[in-house]
């Protein structure tokens, strides 16, 4: 059919109309200061959140310092788990 | 150096009145004003320079709709369909945080996002919103968001408390992220000031040269923090439509 190679030319040249008129998406160029500062807060982040569910569980069961203890290593096994999916976040872009 | 020179007194705390309700002080305080500013400095900015609606835009309405593309640019590639219906959200975060930076880099002017209740109150509704569009998308389905597919069954009491601390951890990296960067950029550009008065003869020049170019750092990172803040705020969204 003619019809249809002639959507498919259309189709084509749409698509490299799209790809001439929208330009690349710009990749913003970060400083490694910037860069540590994010990985950081994420560790520090999980860490606060952990050391905090640590001292309520020891808190209202009485448990103290085993909660803190463990929810302190959690906590930090957390902030690594942060740090890795934000890496492979900026690895995909 | 003597307290009232410090370069932390620029995030102090100033009621222009004493207001109590309850136990709760309630005062119009400087970070009150400079939200306020903020607030209507954004409503006239985007309501004036649209206002004419011309077909070839002037340079102002250019800006407003250079930022509204901006945001819905990356609702669309982060959340894709949708995500349309948060742009006022989202929008209404990125501006305020970014024009909150931006009026907080006017000297004398306070800068609001230098304090962590600011930013965490602010992470806390983006928190908070996207745990309940989560539970509204998949209901009870949503705790499956903490139990990881094809792990050892052995390992969930392991990763079930982790995958829930970071995701607990969310906003408060969030607001410590914006919250610190504003603070030790400000902070920085003060001590730098205080350089150039102490150094003897002519050599201040350089501190005034260095804090001309921290200036437009702070005007970049204000940006980037603002963009940061709006791009996890869609990253969230997206998480709670799409589990995995």
């Amino acid at each position: 059919m003619v019809d249809e190679d002639k959507i498919k030319e259309l189709k084509e040249r749409i698509e490299t109309a799209k790809s001439i008129n929208t330009p690349p998406s710009q990749k913003k160029k970060e400083s490694g200061a910037g860069f540590g500062f994010k990985i950081s807060t994420e560790i520090i982040a999980a860490l606060v959140v952990g050391v905090g569910i640590g001292l309520i569980v020891d808190k209202y069961l009485g448990t103290k310092p085993f909660g803190l203890i463990i929810f302190f290593i959690f906590g930090a096994i957390a902030g690594f788990l942060n740090v890795y999916r934000v890496m492979r976040r900026i690895e995909k872009q | 150096m003597a307290a009232k020179d410090s370069p932390l007194k620029q995030f102090e705390i100033i009621p222009y009145s004493k207001t109590e309700v309850g136990n709760y002080d309630i005062s119009f305080t400087n970070s009150s004003l400079s939200m306020v500013i903020t607030v209507v400095v954004i409503t006239l900015f985007l309501t004036l320079t649209v206002n004419p609606r011309s077909l070839v835009p002037t340079r102002m309405q250019l800006i407003s709709e250079l930022m509204y593309n901006f945001i819905a640019q990356l609702l669309s590639d982060t959340v894709g369909d949708n995500g349309k219906k948060y742009f006022p959200f989202v929008f209404s975060i990125f501006m305020f945080v970014l024009i909150g930076n931006m009026v907080g880099m006017v000297p004398y002017q306070f800068t609001f996002t230098s304090h962590i209740i600011v930013t965490f109150a602010l992470a806390s509704v983006v928190f908070i919103g996207v745990t309940i569009l989560g539970f509204v998308n998949h209901g009870i389905k949503f705790f499956t968001f903490f139990y990881i597919p094809g792990v050892p069954f052995y390992m969930h009491p392991l990763l079930i408390p982790i995958e829930v601390i970071s995701y607990l951890s969310r906003p408060i990296s969030l607001s410590v992220r914006l919250f610190a960067n504003m603070l030790a950029g400000h902070t920085l550009l003060k001590v730098f000031a205080g350089f150039v008065v102490a150094m003897p003869f002519f050599t201040g020049a350089l501190p005034l040269v260095f804090i001309v170019a921290l200036t437009g750092l702070e005007i970049l990172i204000a940006f980037l923090q603002a963009y940061v803040f709006a791009i996890l705020t869609c990253l969230y969204i997206n998480d709670a439509y799409h589990l995995h």
